[in-house]
C-alpha cells in the first residue's frame, strides 16, 4: 500500500502517518491521531490522539466549543483535518468520503429520514446497497426486535417519541454493520427522566451488539456512567484519557479535576515527601514522587474524600490535613454538603532562615483561613451529627498532586480556588 | 337594553366594507364574463368555445405554459440547490437575477426576446442561414414564458432548501448513499411540497401570459395565437361571444389552480415543518 499524504503536509507527522497504520494493534477498531484542524484562524483541534478498542465505548467529554464534535465529524468524513489521521480496523480512512467509511453516526437531532417509514428508514442503507429482498426483511426484523419497535414498523418518525427515534436512528446505523458508532450529544434533546433512562437501555443494547462506539457530551454524570473511558477535551486539546475510575479519581490537569464534578483545590509546595499548604504538612510520599523538593503544586481533591471528625482521631486510612470550623450545613437530597474553614494561614519562615518558597495568600482568607466543600453521604451525617461553628479535624481519603505551572517563581496572587 | 357580552359592532361593519370594496374591483368583473356568457344559452357558449381556433389556442397555451413550467421547475430546483448549498463569489448578484424577470414589464421582456432571437437580432441572425426561425413559433411562446415565470418555482423552492437541516444529507452520506441517492431518496421527497406549488404557480402564471406572448408569436390565428391572444383578437374583431367562453374557461382554470394551492396548504405545511 502507497501509504497517502496529509492533504496539508505537516513536518510533524507526515514521517509517522505511513507506519502507524502496520502499528496498529488488532484489538484497536478505530484511532485517531494527531487530529488537528482549525476553522479560518482558529484553532479548533490541536494534535488530538486515541483509540478505541474493539466493543469498547469511549466518551469525548467537554464543554461547549472544546472541538469534540468536530472529532466525531472527521471520524466520520463529514469534515476533513488539516493535519492527523483516521484509521478504522487498520485501514487510513482520513482520505475517504463518508459514505464510504461504514461509520453510523447518530445525530443530536437522529435526522431520521421524515417521508419513510421506520422499516424504510432502517432498511435505507441496505436498500441503496442493492442487498436482495430477502437479506433485507431479515435485517429489518432481527433489527427491529432488538431495538423493540415491532409494533411501530409501519409508523413515522413524527409519529414516535424521542427515545424511540432514537432506536430507530441507530438501528438505520446497525443494519450496514458499522466499523463504529459515534453519538453526537445524543441525549440533548431529551428531558432529565428519560435521559437516564435512555442511556442505561443503550449502554444496554450497545453490550449487545457490541460495536465500538464514540458519544460526546458536556454532562459529566453520563459521561462517567456510558463510558468505558473517558477523554476529556479543553479547547480542541486532550487532557486526559482514562477510565471513568482515572479521570474522576486522578485527575491529571486542573481543567479535568474540576470538570468532573466537585473539587477542592488548595496551593502546596513539595517538602520531604510531604505537601505543605500554608501552615499544614500532609504526608504525601507516594503522590509527591514526581516532584522535586520545593515544586510548587496544587492539591486537589473531592468534597466526598474529606473527612471530618469532632474529636482529633481521624480514620487510619486517612490523612490529616488540619482543623477546620464548620461555617455552613445544606442537605442536598442523597447527601450532606459541609463549608468547612481551614485553619491554615500562610507559614510564616522559621527566624534566621530563607523562606523556602514564596507563596503569599493576598486574598481575605490570608486572615480567616482557607474554605472547602465537604460532602457525607446520609448515614454517616446522621450517625454523627455536626452544627455550625462546630470544630472539626479535617482529613483527606484521597486526592491529586497536580504542577502548579502558575507559580513559576515569584509570587501568586490566586492562593486558593474553590470549585463548586 | 342588555349588552351582549363579546359582540363587537366593528365584525360585521368592517367585513361588509372590505367585501363592498372588491365588489367592483374583482367580483363584479369576474362574475360579469360568467353572466355574459351564460346570458346567450349554452349552446353558443359551447360553439363558441368549439371553434378550432378556440381549441388550437387552448391548446397552444396549455401545452406551452407546460414546457415552460417543465423547464422552470427543473432549473428552480437546480438553482436553488446550487445557490444554497454553495458559497461563492457573486452568489447574490445571481440571486437577484433570477429573481429580476419579477420586476421587467412583460412588453419589455418580449421586445428583448424579440431583438435578441429575431431574424436581424444577435442570435437570431446565426438560425436565419439555416433557414430556421424561433420567433413567430410556439417555441417563441414557450421562450417568453420561461423568461416571466422565471422566478417564480425558484423562489418557493429555495426557502425550503435553505431551512433543510443539513443533517439529513449528512446522515445519508454516512449510511452510504451517493449524492445522487441523498438527492433522490431524502432531499426531493422533503421538496415535494414546494415543487408541486412552484409549478402551479409558473403554470397558473403562464398559461394567462399575454404582454411578451403578442411581441413574439406573431399573433397568428390557429398558429400561434394561445388562449389570451385569441381572447384579444376575437374582441376587436367584434366577436364577444367567442371571446367570452375562452375567458370563462381562463379564469375557471386559475380558480381551480389558486384553489388547489390554498387548500394543500396544510399538506404543503407538513411537508416543510418536517424538514
Amino acid at each position: 500500500m502507497i501509504p497517502k499524504m496529509s492533504r496539508v503536509p505537516d513536518e510533524q507527522h507526515d514521517s509517522s502517518s505511513a507506519p502507524l497504520v502496520h502499528e496498529t494493534r488488532p484489538n484497536i477498531a478505530a484511532s485517531v491521531k494527531g487530529i488537528s484542524k482549525s476553522f479560518k484562524k482558529t484553532r479548533v483541534l490541536e494534535d488530538v490522539t486515541f483509540d478505541v478498542a474493539e466493543g469498547e465505548s469511549l466518551v469525548l467529554l467537554g464543554p461547549s466549543g472544546s472541538g469534540k464534535t468536530t472529532v466525531l465529524r472527521i471520524i466520520a468524513g463529514l469534515e476533513q483535518p488539516y493535519t492527523g489521521r483516521v484509521i478504522l480496523h487498520g485501514k487510513d480512512v482520513t482520505e475517504l468520503p463518508a459514505r464510504e467509511r461504514g461509520v453510523g453516526v447518530i445525530f443530536q437531532s437522529y435526522a431520521l429520514f421524515p417521508r419513510m417509514t421506520v422499516e424504510r428508514n432502517i432498511a435505507f442503507g441496505l436498500k441503496i446497497r442493492g442487498r436482495p429482498w430477502k437479506e433485507r426483511k431479515e435485517t429489518l426484523n432481527r433489527l427491529l426486535k432488538l431495538v423493540q419497535l415491532e409494533e411501530h414498523r409501519k409508523k413515522y418518525p413524527w409519529q414516535l417519541s424521542g427515545g424511540q427515534q432514537q432506536r430507530v436512528a441507530i438501528a438505520r446505523t446497525l443494519a450496514y454493520k458499522p466499523q463504529v458508532l459515534l453519538f453526537d450529544e445524543p441525549f440533548g434533546a431529551l428531558d432529565a427522566q428519560t435521559r437516564v433512562h435512555l442511556r442505561r437501555e443503550i449502554r444496554a443494547l450497545l453490550r449487545q451488539v457490541k460495536v465500538p462506539s464514540v458519544f460526546i457530551t458536556h454532562d459529566q454524570e453520563e459521561a462517567l456512567e456510558l463510558g468505558d473511558r473517558i477523554a476529556v477535551l479543553n479547547n480542541g486539546h486532550l487532557e486526559q484519557i482514562g477510565t471513568p475510575d482515572e479521570v474522576y479519581n486522578h485527575p491529571q490537569t486542573e481543567f479535568v479535576a474540576t470538570f468532573l464534578g466537585a473539587a477542592n483545590l488548595l496551593l502546596g509546595v513539595v517538602t520531604l515527601g510531604a505537601i505543605e499548604i500554608g501552615t499544614a504538612r500532609v504526608p504525601a510520599t507516594e503522590e509527591t514522587r514526581k516532584f522535586r523538593d520545593g515544586q510548587s503544586v496544587k492539591v486537589v481533591f473531592r468534597p466526598e474524600d474529606v473527612t471530618l471528625s469532632k474529636d482529633a482521631k481521624l480514620p487510619g486510612a486517612c490523612r490529616r490535613l488540619a482543623n477546620g470550623i464548620i461555617e455552613e450545613i445544606n442537605f442536598v437530597g442523597a447527601y450532606e454538603r459541609l463549608n468547612v474553614r481551614l485553619d491554615l494561614t500562610q507559614r510564616q519562615p522559621a527566624q534566621n532562615q530563607p523562606p523556602l518558597y514564596e507563596v503569599t495568600i493576598n486574598t481575605l482568607e490570608r486572615m480567616t483561613g482557607i474554605p472547602i466543600i465537604a460532602t457525607r453521604p446520609k448515614p454517616e451525617a446522621s450517625a454523627s451529627k455536626f452544627n455550625v461553628g462546630d470544630r472539626v479535624a479535617v482529613g483527606l481519603t484521597a486526592f491529586s498532586v497536580l504542577p502548579n505551572y502558575t507559580l513559576v517563581g515569584g509570587r501568586v496572587n490566586r492562593a486558593l480556588e474553590i470549585n463548586r | 337594553m342588555r349588552h351582549v357580552r363579546g359582540f363587537d359592532v366593528a365584525r360585521p361593519i368592517s367585513i361588509s366594507v372590505m367585501i363592498g370594496i372588491m365588489l367592483p374591483l374583482v367580483l363584479l368583473p369576474l362574475l360579469s364574463i360568467f353572466i355574459y356568457g351564460t346570458s346567450k344559452g349554452l349552446g353558443t357558449f359551447w360553439s363558441s368555445l368549439a371553434a378550432p381556433e378556440a381549441i388550437f389556442a387552448l391548446k397552444l397555451s396549455l401545452i406551452t405554459s407546460f414546457w415552460a413550467t417543465v423547464f422552470n421547475v427543473i432549473f428552480g430546483l437546480f438553482a436553488a440547490y446550487v445557490l444554497s448549498r454553495y458559497e461563492f463569489w457573486g452568489r447574490n448578484a445571481v440571486i437577484v437575477t433570477i429573481s429580476l424577470p419579477t420586476a421587467i414589464p412583460t412588453a419589455v421582456a418580449g421586445f428583448a426576446l424579440l431583438l435578441l432571437w429575431g431574424p436581424y437580432g444577435t442570435l437570431g441572425r446565426l438560425l436565419n442561414p439555416q433557414n430556421a426561425q424561433l420567433m413567430f413559433t410556439p417555441y417563441a411562446i414557450i421562450l417568453a414564458n420561461i423568461f416571466v415565470t422565471f422566478p417564480l418555482a425558484f423562489g418557493v423552492i429555495k426557502p425550503v432548501f435553505d431551512t433543510m437541516s443539513r443533517s439529513l444529507e449528512e446522515a445519508a452520506a454516512t449510511i452510504g448513499a451517493t449524492r445522487w441517492q441523498t438527492f433522490w431518496h431524502v432531499t426531493l421527497p422533503s421538496l415535494r411540497g414546494a415543487i408541486f406549488s412552484g409549478a402551479l404557480l409558473t403554470f397558473a402564471r403562464a398559461v394567462g401570459e399575454f404582454g411578451s406572448t403578442i411581441l413574439v408569436s406573431g399573433n397568428l390565428a390557429g398558429r400561434t395565437q394561445t388562449a389570451p391572444l385569441y381572447i384579444f383578437a376575437k374582441f376587436n374583431e367584434g366577436q364577444i361571444e367567442a371571446a367570452n367562453a375562452i375567458a370563462i374557461v381562463l379564469a375557471l382554470l386559475s380558480f381551480v389552480i389558486f384553489s388547489v394551492l390554498f387548500f394543500a396548504r396544510d399538506w404543503l405545511e407538513f411537508e416543510t415543518q418536517e424538514v
